[in-house]
């Protein structure tokens, strides 16, 4: 269709016009029943081409013209032309327009010269510690218990520096002699004394080592005689780089239960405001007196909301009885979150508006319905006095009326333009109420799931089916 | 331009930063107050954020690695210093790091060599550097900015830092104008040009085409009106600072007597408590009658709350039960506050000194008006600080007049015990010699006073004999939005000629000395009238507080021009 359809996004002419548009040529025809008119008169040969065209017009462009043909209803003939919706603007509250477009103000990252400084003294500690984690590897495996063979098995590995050469410890500078011994870090090989060694825990270097390979029955023997004996002797400085290689690693996987929880909770969260959203829209349509929704679609999807708000607080409690020692951050943490909860579910669940009453939803259905009608009827007498005006009487104002006994919407009215292209085509009868026998099972699978975003949807498409179909019918 | 959503954007953009987890909040003294005043702590909750510490005070040692902490800091040295350690031995899983200003690079890179076990995810500058106050009006809270009449350097450095950020927040890139002749404001002026050009790539915003004129930063001094801070007030906010004093919003009514212990310190918040956004700049005999039908509302709810009879009533009381409480708090709360005014009021017998205040400031009738003072301050009924601010605003008044008796009715006061010191300091740090501009300008109010004094109670909004005062701070504003020539009083600080006689867009005015509440009024009057104004001043004075500032910055002057009254000098020269 090219340039068939006014609302198309790809208007070449740039320029947007409203109204009652002849979707072909493009002509104002002011009134519903001009548009018929003319389409009947002008556009009769094209009608098959027509036809696509008005489809995809009516999917475009339903919701817009919904609002727009209800904005000018009253408006009759008039040109019609876009007004901003506020005419004064802007301007006249520049307060409220400066709210609305504040945006956060500026802002400087210096992620990248601290990168820059830091990677390249992480990336140096990252290599040495990776090479006393080989070692340790190394040392482990295949560890004799003997303290002489053990002593040769790391020897092997590590050169240990000549303690003929070293006559001082290097860190607190004392001399060696027979009451102060030399002894050997077995991870770098260099000289303290005994006062000075530090033990790496044989546990933690199982665990550390066994990250870079698995050795599971190495562990389980070396666990056994788990004393001071078995942890590894070395200075402090790789102390320090095994220790906080460790800790790095802990805390990357670290995952207790406070924070699996919490995480449920936020997921539970992130789920419930969909339906919350929904259920307020269920809610207004309802009090609108729409019929796209029942009210037992509301009162379910209230049960759901209320049951996420139930289990939000379960888990949260469950958050508050876990382990920790009064008075200390955790608990502090775990009060907090409770509390955060707590608030969440009074103010985003329970406070979401009551839902009328059955009786009520009935009354303004019934009192739209007459609106309706008597909006339809006050068109209809204005389309007529137009008709007057313009002195177009070749027509007969009685096709107008046809499709008004059974319409009970706006929209309805705006079918009428498409009444009398489709009655030729039988066959395609069939096929249509086939469809909206479809849709309807469709709507109740998706009530049954509680998708109202999708029962929406496919009552709108069924609306359109069922008028579609009741037009041809006529 | 709105101070308090800036603040609350860059908080926001910070937890999302951080992205979704459970999050601590690591912050230094001022930042603590800069957050509190955008959020409340549920708030915070709801942006997952549970745990608020504070680097600089006793912390606990206790490790949660799976907290996420995000550090929001003023880039101070000691800061650095502090934030070094706690890399150096982390607590928390990782860090976010926002430094509230400019952060020289050699203290990031202190940072860098400390981060050992990589734990830091982000190091960012975000200027939420001030207290944002109201929608238009922030503070630095520095109480006492001067010292022996010039810029105390801290106090300077902060205030630097305070405009950087409130013109990298909004996203300005000024005209900076200052009052002239005033040495501290064209110092100030001059220090924040500096940091503009240093920084230029940071302040590169949007060009001003087409002769629009750029936005204007206009720094005024507080010894040109020196009268604003010393009258009483009379709409809600400005009272109950004035009365009760407001303290980054929080109210401290502990020595109330008779009031519940929930009450002792009170939360006055725009951004939390509706009745106070719509309320704070009614005056008192409105906010009287407000808070009656707020009262009266309260009180038929609560009527329908007691008669639970149904399921339904049930239903529905446990679902509004949430709103009635928080109405019952603002409620309480606000009877409270007003009550205490209306105590203080009758007690000082406000009404009284407020009148003849606002007749001094505005109205040129000598020797009635001595006579009137000197009844009032000799009548021990009336508080001696009221008193002395009666002399205060006489002596400002009248101090080149040929009958001048200043030392008149400082000896009353003295004979009162009050201290007189007051007088002649304020009168150096602010006498004629000091201002310019004429404050008291009599053809301003003609004959308000003739008017039939009325009730403050029930009154609507009508001009009255107490609030006939207005503070000079409008009149400039008005004349920088009438696009008059600024120059000869308000040169700017850059060498460029400004070709524009375009009045600005938008307007960030600095008071030197602190700002007051008035003050406050006048350019939310402004705002609403559709300019773009932000007040901001090193403090929010009340009269006791500028007194306080005014003798801390007169302590150690010689006195040149008070010779007559040498002997008030101190108490002890008698």
């Amino acid at each position: 269709m090219s340039g068939g359809n006014p609302f198309d996004d790809s208007d070449n002419e740039g320029e947007i016009r409203e109204g009652f548009l002849c979707p072909s040529c493009r002509e104002d025809l002011k009134s519903v029943e001009f548009l018929v008119e003319h389409v009947e008169k002008e556009h009769a040969e094209e009608r098959d081409a027509f036809q696509s065209a008005f489809k995809d017009f009516f999917t475009k462009a339903k919701r817009k013209l919904k609002v727009n043909f209800e904005d000018n209803r009253s408006g009759s003939s008039s040109e019609r032309e876009i007004k901003p919706k506020d005419a004064s603007g802007p301007w006249n509250n520049p307060f409220m327009s400066m709210e609305r477009y504040q945006t956060v103000g500026k802002d400087w990252s210096h992620l990248e010269i601290f990168n820059q400084e830091r990677n390249p003294r992480l990336e140096r500690y990252a290599s040495e510690a990776n090479k006393l984690i080989i070692r340790l590897d190394k040392i482990l495996t295949n560890r004799p218990s003997d303290p002489a063979q053990r002593r040769n098995h790391e020897r092997n590995i590590v050169q240990w520096i000549d303690g003929s050469l070293v006559k001082l410890c290097p860190s607190c500078a004392k001399s060696f002699h027979i009451a102060r011994r030399q002894h050997h870090c077995r991870l770098c090989g260099s000289i303290m004394c005994a006062d000075c060694s530090k033990y790496f825990p044989i546990s933690d270097a199982i665990e550390l080592a066994h990250t870079t390979s698995s050795q599971l029955e190495e562990k389980d023997k070396l666990s056994e005689n788990d004393d001071q004996e078995n942890d590894i002797r070395c200075c402090d400085h790789c102390l320090h780089l095994l220790e906080s290689r460790k800790e790095m690693h802990d805390s990357r996987t670290c995952r207790p239960p406070i924070t699996l929880l919490y995480s449920k909770i936020q997921e539970l969260k992130k789920e419930i405001f969909p339906d919350i959203e929904m259920y307020l829209r269920i809610r207004n349509s309802l009090c609108e007196g729409e019929s796209i929704f029942k009210l037992s679609d509301a009162s379910a999807l209230r049960g759901k909301i209320g049951r996420m708000a139930e289990l939000i607080d379960l888990t949260s409690k469950k958050i508050l009885i876990l382990p920790s020692v009064d008075g200390s951050r955790e608990h502090a943490l775990k009060k907090y979150i409770r509390l955060a909860c707590v608030q969440f579910i009074k103010e985003e669940m329970l406070s979401i508006p009551q839902l009328p009453v059955e009786e009520e939803i009935l009354k303004i259905q019934e009192i739209k319905k007459k609106e309706t009608e008597q909006r339809i009827e006050k068109e209809r007498e204005m389309a007529l006095k137009a008709f007057e005006k313009y002195g177009l009487n070749e027509s007969s104002p009685s096709r107008a009326s046809n499709g008004e006994s059974a319409s009970g919407s706006a929209v309805k009215s705006l079918d009428n333009w498409s009444v009398h292209q489709t009655k030729n085509v039988q066959e395609n009868e069939d096929i249509l109420v086939e469809q909206i026998n479809i849709i309807k099972n469709y709507i109740k699978q998706a009530r049954e799931a509680m998708r109202f975003d999708e029962v929406e949807t496919l009552e709108v498409n069924l609306r359109e089916l069922q008028n579609e179909f009741y037009s041809r019918n006529l | 331009m709105n101070v308090i959503v800036a603040v609350k954007l860059y908080i926001e953009k910070m937890a999302t930063e951080a992205g979704s987890g459970l999050k601590i909040l690591l912050m230094d003294k001022e930042t603590t107050s800069i957050v509190s005043m955008a959020f409340s702590q549920s708030d915070m909750l709801q942006k997952e954020v549970f745990l608020f510490e504070r680097i600089d005070s006793g912390r606990s040692n206790e490790k949660i690695k799976y907290l996420k902490c995000i550090c929001f800091l003023r880039p101070t040295k000691q800061n650095v210093a502090l934030l070094s350690q706690e890399l150096r031995n982390p607590k928390y899983g990782s860090y976010f790091i926002y430094f509230s200003n400019i952060i020289p690079r050699t203290d990031i890179k202190t940072l860098a060599q400390c981060d050992e076990s990589e734990s830091v995810r982000e190091v960012k500058e975000i200027y939420a550097d001030y207290l944002c106050v109201t929608k238009n009006m922030f503070s630095l809270n520095i109480p006492n900015c001067l010292s022996r009449l010039e810029w105390h350097p801290e106090a300077l450095k902060r205030s630097v830092e305070g405009l950087t950020a409130i013109l990298l927040s909004m996203k300005l890139n000024p005209i900076i104008r200052y009052r002239g002749g005033s040495y501290n404001a064209k110092e100030l002026a001059r220090q924040v040009n500096e940091q503009i050009c240093k920084e230029s790539s940071l302040f590169d915003f949007r060009t001003y085409e087409n002769g629009a004129a750029p936005p204007l930063l206009i720094i005024l001094d507080r010894k040109d009106d020196p009268v604003t801070p010393l009258l009483h007030q009379w709409t809600y906010q400005a009272m109950v600072h004035e009365l009760l004093n407001i303290n980054n919003n929080r109210v401290d009514l502990s020595q109330v007597p008779g009031i519940p212990k929930e009450l002792k310190e009170v939360v006055l918040s725009g951004e939390q408590d509706e009745f106070y956004a719509q309320n704070m700049y009614s005056n008192f005999g409105e906010i009287g009658s407000k808070i009656k039908l707020k009262m009266e509302e309260f009180q038929q709810k609560a009527k329908d709350q007691r008669k639970v009879e149904s399921i339904a009533d049930m239903k529905t009381f446990v679902e509004t039960y949430p709103q009635f409480k928080k109405m019952s708090g603002t409620v309480n709360k606000h009877v409270c506050v007003i009550s205490e005014l209306s105590n203080l009021t009758t007690k000082r017998r406000l009404f009284d000194v407020s009148e003849l205040e606002q007749e001094i400031a505005c109205k040129a009738d000598h020797s009635a008006q001595l006579q009137r003072i000197k009844n009032i301050i000799s009548d021990e009924t009336i508080s001696i600080s009221d008193s002395i601010k009666l002399v205060a605003l006489y002596a400002l008044r009248y101090e080149r007049h040929a009958n001048c008796d200043t030392s008149g009715l400082l000896s009353i006061i003295h004979k009162r015990q009050g201290s007189t010191n007051i007088i002649p300091s304020l009168i150096e740090y602010s006498g004629q010699h000091a201002r310019q501009g004429e404050i008291f300008n009599p053809i301003r109010i003609s004959d308000a006073v003739k008017l039939t004094r009325k009730l403050i109670k029930g009154l609507k909004g009508v001009e009255n004999v107490f609030t006939q005062h207005t503070c000079l701070l409008k009149e400039t504003l008005e004349e920088v939005f009438k696009g008059r020539d600024l120059d000869p009083m308000y040169p700017t600080i850059s060498s460029e000629v400004v070709p524009f006689r375009r009045p600005p867009k938008e307007v960030i005015v600095f008071i030197v000395g602190g700002a007051t509440y008035e003050e406050a009024l006048a350019v939310h009057q402004m705002n609403e009238a559709g300019f773009k104004v932000i007040l901001g001043g090193t403090t929010i004075h009340n009269s006791d507080s500028f007194i306080r500032e005014v003798l801390f910055a007169t302590q150690g002057v010689q006195f040149k021009h008070t010779k007559t009254l040498a002997k008030f000098h101190s108490i002890e020269n008698f």
